[in-house]
Formats: C-alpha cells, sequence, structure tokens
C-alpha cells in the first residue's frame, strides 16, 4: 500500500516536473552523441560534395570511398539510430512514470556496445581497409574487425529494443485494460522493426566473418544482397516512422489542436510494420537472379506501404485545416496563414511532411521497373533519399530536438534560439534544394553515384554534368551551414540555456472521439502476421537463390 | 447479404481463366495462396448461410465438431500432391477444388470457429502445425519430383514455405500458453 501510494505520487511528480534526472541523463547522453556525429557526417558530406564537383581534391592519405563509407554510416545508421532510441527513452520514461531500472541499464549497456561497435567499425575505414560503403555487402570485403563492429552495433540495439519492450509489459501489467500511451505505442512499433529487421543483416553478418577472415574461399552474393535489403529498407522506414510519430502527436499540440483519430494512428503503425520488410526487393529491381514474376508481385508489397503513408498525409492536413479555422482561417487555402510558422518546432517538422511529397512520388516511380533501370545507381537515388531520409526524417528530429533537449536539460528554447532554429530549417531547405535538386537531374542525365570526380578523359556526356554538380556543392556548403547551427543550438540548450521547465507535448484527442478497439494492443498477433507476409515475401526468392546458386564469389577489394 | 456478395466475389476473381493459370503456376502459390483464399471467400459468405440457415447448421453443427472435421478431411485432403495434380490435369477435380475449398472448407470453418473453445482451438492448430512439419520436410527432402506438374525447386520451396508457416504457428501458441491476458485485460 505504502509503495504503490509512493508510486503514483512519484508518477505524477514526474508528469509534473519532467524526467527524473537519471531518465534525462540517458537520453541526453544518446542525443549529444548523435548530434556530433552529425556534424563529423555532414563535414564528410561536403568532402564529397565539393570533390564531386571537382572543386576539392582529396589528399593522398584520403580516399573518396572512405568518406562515403564514414558519411553514410554515420549519417544513415548512427545519428539515426541514437536519435530514435533518445527520443523513445524520453517518450517512455514521460508516458510511462519514469524508466525501470532495469530498462535503463540495458540502454546504458546498449550506448557502451553501439560506442565500441562505432569504433571498431570506424578505424578500418580510417585505415582504409573497409571501403565497403554503408551497404557492405559482397563481393567487396572489409577487415573483419569492422564485422565485428557491426554485430556489436546490433546487440546495442538489440538491448535498447528488449528494455523498451520490458517497461512497456510491466506498464500494461499495472495497468490492466488500458492502451499503452500513443507515443510509447509508437515506440513499441519501432523497436518491433528494428529488432525484427536486425534478424537477417545479423544472418548476413555471420556469414561474410568467415569469408572475411579467409575460412571459406566464396560467399552467396545475391543471398547476402537480400538480407542486406530486408534490414536497410526497413531501418530506413523506422526513421520515417519515428518522424511520424511527432507528426500525429506533437506537431498537433504544438499548432494548438487536438490530435488525428487514436485508432487510424494505431493502424497506421500496425500497417507500417506488418508490411515492411519484404518491401526491400525494390531495392534490387535491377539484380539479377529473381524472377520477373517475383519482382512484379513484389512491387505490390512496395506499393502497399506507400498506403498507410497517404493515409498519414491526409491525417496531417486534415488536423492542419481543422486546427487552422477553429482560430479563424478561411478560404480555401487562407487557412495557411494561421499556423504557426515562424515556431521552429512547427516549422521544422513542416517543411519535412512537405519534402515528402515530392521524396514519396520519386519513390513511387522508382519502384516501376522501367523507371528503374533510368535511375537505379545514378546520382538520382542519392537525391531521393537525402529528401526522404536527409530531410524529412533529420529535419523532423531537428524540430523535434527544439523541445526535447530544453525538456530533458530542463532548460527553456529562448526566443533567439528559435530564430536560429527557424533560420537553420531555411538554410537546411534552400541546400536541400540546390543538393538534391541537382542530384535528381543530373542522375537522370546519367550521373552515377558512388563516384569520385571524373570527366571520363574529357567525355562530351560527362563533362556536361559539371554545371550541376556545381549546384550540388553550392547546396552541400548551404547544408554545412546548417548542420553548424543545428550542433550549435542543440549544444546550447542541454548546456548554457536559462533554465525552466519546457513541456513535453502530447496533443488530446478530439473530445468525441470513439473508443479504440483493444485488439490493437495484440502485439502478438500483429508480430505473428508480419512474420507471415515476410515469408510470402522471402521463401520463394530465397529458396531459389540458394538452391540454384551460382559458383559465389571470393573476396575483393578494388580499392 | 453483403457477406455473400463479398465471398462471391473473391470466389469469381479467383475462378477467371487468367487468375487460376497465374497462381496455378507457381506451385507454392497454387497450394499457399489460392488454395487458402478460396477457403477465406467460403470463410466470408458463412456469415450468410448462417443467418438465413440457422436451423440446419445448429442441427449438424452443434458443438463445432462436425464442421471442424469436414475443414480438416478437406484441407488435408488438397495437401497430398497427388491432388494438386489432378487438379491441374483433369477438369472435374478442379471442379471439385473450387466446390470444395469455400463450401466444405470455408464454410464449417466460419460455423465451427465460433464454437470451439479455446483449448479446443489451439489443439487444432497444434494439429496443422505438427502436420506442415511433416509435409514440409517431406516436400523439401524428396530426391524426386513428387508432382508430374511442378518442378524439384518449386516443391522445396513449398516445402520451405510449409516449415515457415509452422514457425509462426508455434511462435502464435507459444504467446497464447506463455503470455496470459489476464495479467494485460
Ligand atoms: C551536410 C549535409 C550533407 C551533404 C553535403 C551530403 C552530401 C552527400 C554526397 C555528396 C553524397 C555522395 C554521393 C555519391 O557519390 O554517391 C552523399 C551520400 C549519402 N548521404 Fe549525404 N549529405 C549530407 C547529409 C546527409 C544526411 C543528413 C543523411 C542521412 C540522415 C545523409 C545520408 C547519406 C547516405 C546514406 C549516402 C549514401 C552513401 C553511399 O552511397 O554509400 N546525408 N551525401
Ligand atoms: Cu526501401
Amino acid at each position: 500500500m505504502g509503495t504503490t501510494l509512493k508510486q503514483s505520487w512519484k508518477e505524477k511528480a514526474d508528469q509534473a516536473l519532467g524526467a527524473s534526472p537519471e531518465d534525462a541523463t540517458l537520453s541526453k547522453t544518446y542525443l549529444f552523441v548523435s548530434f556530433i556525429t552529425l556534424l563529423i557526417g555532414g563535414v564528410l558530406g561536403l568532402i564529397q560534395g565539393l570533390n564531386r564537383a571537382g572543386i576539392l581534391e582529396l589528399p593522398s592519405w584520403l580516399n573518396y570511398y572512405q568518406v562515403l563509407t564514414a558519411h553514410g554510416i554515420l549519417l544513415i545508421l548512427v545519428f539515426t539510430a541514437l536519435f530514435t532510441i533518445g527520443y523513445f527513452y524520453a517518450v517512455l520514461s514521460h508516458n510511462l512514470g519514469g524508466l525501470l531500472p532495469k530498462a535503463r541499464k540495458m540502454a546504458w549497456i546498449g550506448f557502451g556496445l553501439k560506442v565500441i561497435g562505432l569504433i571498431f567499425v570506424i578505424v578500418p575505414i580510417i585505415m582504409n581497409e573497409a571501403s565497403v560503403m554503408f551497404t557492405f555487402y559482397p563481393p567487396l570485403a572489409a577487415h573483419p574487425v569492422f564485422y565485428f563492429g557491426l554485430v556489436l552495433l546490433v546487440v546495442g540495439v538489440w538491448m535498447c529494443a528488449f528494455g523498451a519492450f520490458i517497461q512497456v509489459a510491466n506498464w500494461r501489467k499495472k495497468n490492466k485494460g488500458q492502451h499503452v500511451p500513443i507515443l510509447s505505442y509508437f515506440a513499441t512499433g519501432v523497436f518491433v522493426l528494428l529488432f525484427f529487421s536486425s534478424i537477417p543483416v545479423a544472418i548476413e553478418v555471420f556469414m561474410i566473418i568467415p569469408w572475411a577472415i579467409g575460412w571459406v574461399e566464396t560467399i552467396n552474393v545475391m543471398l547476402s544482397r537480400t538480407l542486406f535489403w530486408a534490414f536497410g529498407h526497413t531501418l530506413v522506414n523506422i526513421w520515417y516512422l519515428t518522424a511520424v510519430s511527432a507528426w500525429y502527436v506533437v506537431v498537433p499540440k504544438i499548432i494548438g489542436g487536438r490530435r488525428f483519430s487514436d485508432t487510424l494512428t494505431r493502424v497506421v503503425i500496425i500497417l507500417l510494420v506488418i508490411l515492411n520488410i519484404p518491401g526491400g526487393f525494390h531495392h534490387q529491381i535491377i539484380d539479377p537472379g529473381i524472377a520477373e514474376s517475383v519482382k512484379f508481385l513484389h512491387v505490390f508489397m512496395s506499393l502497399a506501404i506507400g498506403f498507410p503513408s497517404l493515409m498519414t498525409a491526409y491525417a496531417m492536413f486534415a488536423v492542419f485545416e481543422k486546427t487552422a479555422r477553429k482560430k479563424g482561417g478561411k478560404g480555401l487555402f487562407r487557412w495557411f496563414n494561421k499556423l504557426p510558422w515562424g515556431d521552429v518546432r512547427f516549422l521544422a517538422p513542416m517543411v519535412a511532411m512537405i519534402a515528402f511529397i515530392p521524396g514519396g512520388a520519386g519513390g513511387i516511380a522508382q519502384s516501376t521497373n522501367q523507371l528503374n533501370q533510368v535511375a537505379h545507381n545514378t546520382l538520382w537515388v542519392v537525391g531521393h533519399f537525402h529528401l526522404t531520409l536527409g530531410t524529412t526524417a533529420a529535419l523532423t528530429f531537428f524540430g523535434i530536438s527544439y523541445w526535447l533537449v530544453p525538456y530533458l536539460s530542463k532548460r527553456v528554447l529562448t526566443p533567439a534560439i528559435n530564430r536560429l532554429g527557424v533560420i537553420q530549417t531555411i538554410f537546411w531547405s534552400a541546400g536541400m534544394i540546390f543538393m538534391a535538386g541537382a542530384m535528381h537531374w543530373v542522375g537522370l542525365l546519367g550521373s552515377p553515384r558512388r563516384t569520385s570526380y571524373t570527366t571520363y578523359f574529357d567525355n562530351a556526356t560527362a563533362l556536361s554534368w559539371d554545371p550541376y554538380l556545381i549546384f550540388l556543392a553550392v547546396g552541400g556548403t548551404l547544408l554545412m551551414i546548417g548542420v553548424l547551427i543545428q550542433v550549435y543550438a542543440v549544444i546550447h540548450l542541454m548546456f548554457f540555456a536559462p533554465k525552466g521547465e519546457t513541456e513535453f507535448p502530447i496533443a488530446e484527442e478530439e473530445d468525441n472521439a470513439s473508443k479504440t478497439p483493444y485488439w490493437t494492443e495484440r502485439w502478438g498477433m500483429i508480430i505473428v502476421i508480419m512474420l507471415l507476409v515476410i515469408a510470402m515475401g522471402y521463401v520463394i526468392p530465397l529458396v531459389e537463390m540458394i538452391v540454384n546458386a551460382p559458383p559465389g564469389s571470393p573476396p575483393f577489394r578494388p580499392w | 447479404m453483403k457477406h455473400l456478395i463479398y465471398g462471391l466475389l473473391i470466389f469469381m476473381v479467383m475462378a477467371l481463366p487468367p487468375v487460376s493459370n497465374l497462381l496455378e503456376s507457381i506451385m507454392i502459390v497454387h497450394m499457399h495462396m489460392q488454395m487458402p483464399i478460396l477457403v477465406v471467400s467460403g470463410f466470408i459468405m458463412g456469415r450468410f448461410f448462417q443467418i438465413y440457415f440457422p436451423v440446419f447448421f445448429n442441427k449438424w453443427n452443434e458443438n463445432g465438431f462436425p464442421g471442424i472435421l469436414l475443414f480438416c478431411i478437406i484441407m488435408l485432403y488438397w495437401m497430398l500432391p497427388r491432388t494438386m495434380d489432378e487438379a491441374l490435369t483433369v477438369q472435374s477435380v478442379q471442379i471439385f477444388k473450387f466446390i470444395s475449398l469455400p463450401f466444405l472448407a470455408g464454410i464449417p470453418l466460419r460455423d465451427s470457429w465460433g464454437k470451439l473453445s479455446s483449448n479446443a482451438k489451439n489443439i487444432i492448430i497444434a494439429v496443422f502445425t505438427f502436420v506442415f512439419i511433416v509435409m514440409g520436410i517431406i516436400y523439401i527432402f524428396s530426391p524426386e519430383q513428387i508432382c508430374n506438374n511442378y518442378l524439384i525447386v518449386e516443391q522445396i520451396t513449398l516445402g520451405w514455405g510449409f516449415i515457415t508457416m509452422a514457425i509462426c504457428m508455434m511462435i502464435y501458441l507459444a504467446y497464447k500458453t506463455s503470455i496470459n491476458p489476464e495479467e494485460y485485460e
């Protein structure tokens, strides 16, 4: 009795006073390292952009592919993963009455494993022993230590996933029959996907290690690529789902509205969890060894993910319009003026959503076989994911940081930093319009991705790419300024901003909201259906690749 | 009424020659996609028959066991390699497939599933899990072509289809037995 009383008192206190210091330290550490990674990754990106435009020649001790590998891994894997975990652990702490000591400990162990793993990954890259790019699939072979590092990274993520599962299960036992709060529900979906999608890549890495060491001579390239993309594709969708969580729950609060239907929000999460993993095949439309009929069936699997995304777009604009009209907005489009454009916590995620319109459209185009033949492995693709990942996901993360960091550090967002954030968003948007725009365009003209500057012996076609590549470099420079502002803002909000209380913005449901059905909480069922869908997608091609395998490939090191 | 229309619609799409030809051209899709969809079409129509012929179902399927038995027999029959072959070559067997799966498996399943206790349901799932493992092993390791109409690699694929489905059912059973919903609901 006494302890339960104390417990509920503590919960109330936490909710009123912000995160407990231990939980805040955990999330702050994740976020701090995440943004430092962004800084390093951004510098590397600028180096690449300048090199590709022919403006900067790299010194003899640093080659383009080292830079590219580090940039890819740091930004697509580390920056995003650390941010997501730091954010969702703050969510769990806030939603569920503080972290359990066990869950917190697991997140710290996960952090340690990830840092050690990262060192193992980065050192071979610096020593020019691992220029295999973030996709690291055979036949390119890195130093074995690089793969050990990947294993540690994956185990670190698993630690955090299970810590979250324990936290959520514990809360549900104490709050029988209640729905997990919506942001924690997002967290559950994200960690379920993180766990299941990293299983195939773990299998891949365990296939690669004996081959990279030299114990086995050859490896099945198609199989490894397929296992990689089951993971790689899902990973970027996890970052997208993380961004979506803020769109559904946080942004409505910031604009002073209510959130969209709770049931539909949960259905979107469930659909994204169930349908995601087999989408990986759209990265292999050009790969040989997969029957055309199978590729055709997979177009549906890929486009199926578009459905929850379109639902999201609809939901967001419904919320915006409703809120703006409540505030007196009129006309077909004039209600737009009623939205708080000067508030970075709204502006950044809003630009992120807008970027997803061309980003998503480009993605649907790429999923088509014939169009993929044109775009595949050109700079178009790089332009595409700088829009979707580098803008939609990253800019939402930036927007989150302007309230999450002060909430955790018990400080406040000052008008000056808010203005800085708005400027940051403008730099980022302009930079991406130049950089991603130029990448899309020059990709259609045939300029390949993953290639350092070359004129192909002054070939006329290659020379015609140069003007676009200059735009790419200009965009990259603007982005670098954006990175500097962003990292400055985070550090300022974390250590120097004035003390005070910042609220964790969570929008309420509509007053007349209908009750969410309880089946949405049955994660066991959801996971079984997800596994069935994965089996539907993967059994046919994997058996074909293994049973009718070609001889296999020895390791290659073209650098 | 709408149940009947939806079910029949699925049934008729499945019966279109181009659709059935496409689905039957891949062994695993034939057994694990076309056949289950036919069962599902019957399952959906089942509601209509329950509403309009309640007496029939109450009389013949009072506790759900006769219906589930019929369902099991039909399902096991269509898991035999021989029957798949015949469906492709003998017209009357193909017709029997399109009638038996929706009307003798799907409809009884709809009527029985709700009547069974949760223990009976778990036992049925466990039985199917076991059968799927055995069928999986047979299809994967059989050194010869079991079906005249399908290559060995397709046979192995089908075997893995059985095994992966069995794994999913085992996870489901483990979840059902290890997690007590009363702790959460
Ligand atoms: C300062 C900002 C940035 C600049 C200037 C920049 C620039 C570039 C350039 C020039 C490339 C290489 C093109 C090629 O040769 O294929 C590249 C690749 C890439 N970038 Fe960025 N980028 C920036 C930010 C980001 C962000 C925020 C992310 C993700 C969150 C990101 C993720 C990636 C990935 C995954 C690759 C692909 C690497 C590969 O092909 O192996 N970048 N970036
Ligand atoms: Cu993808």
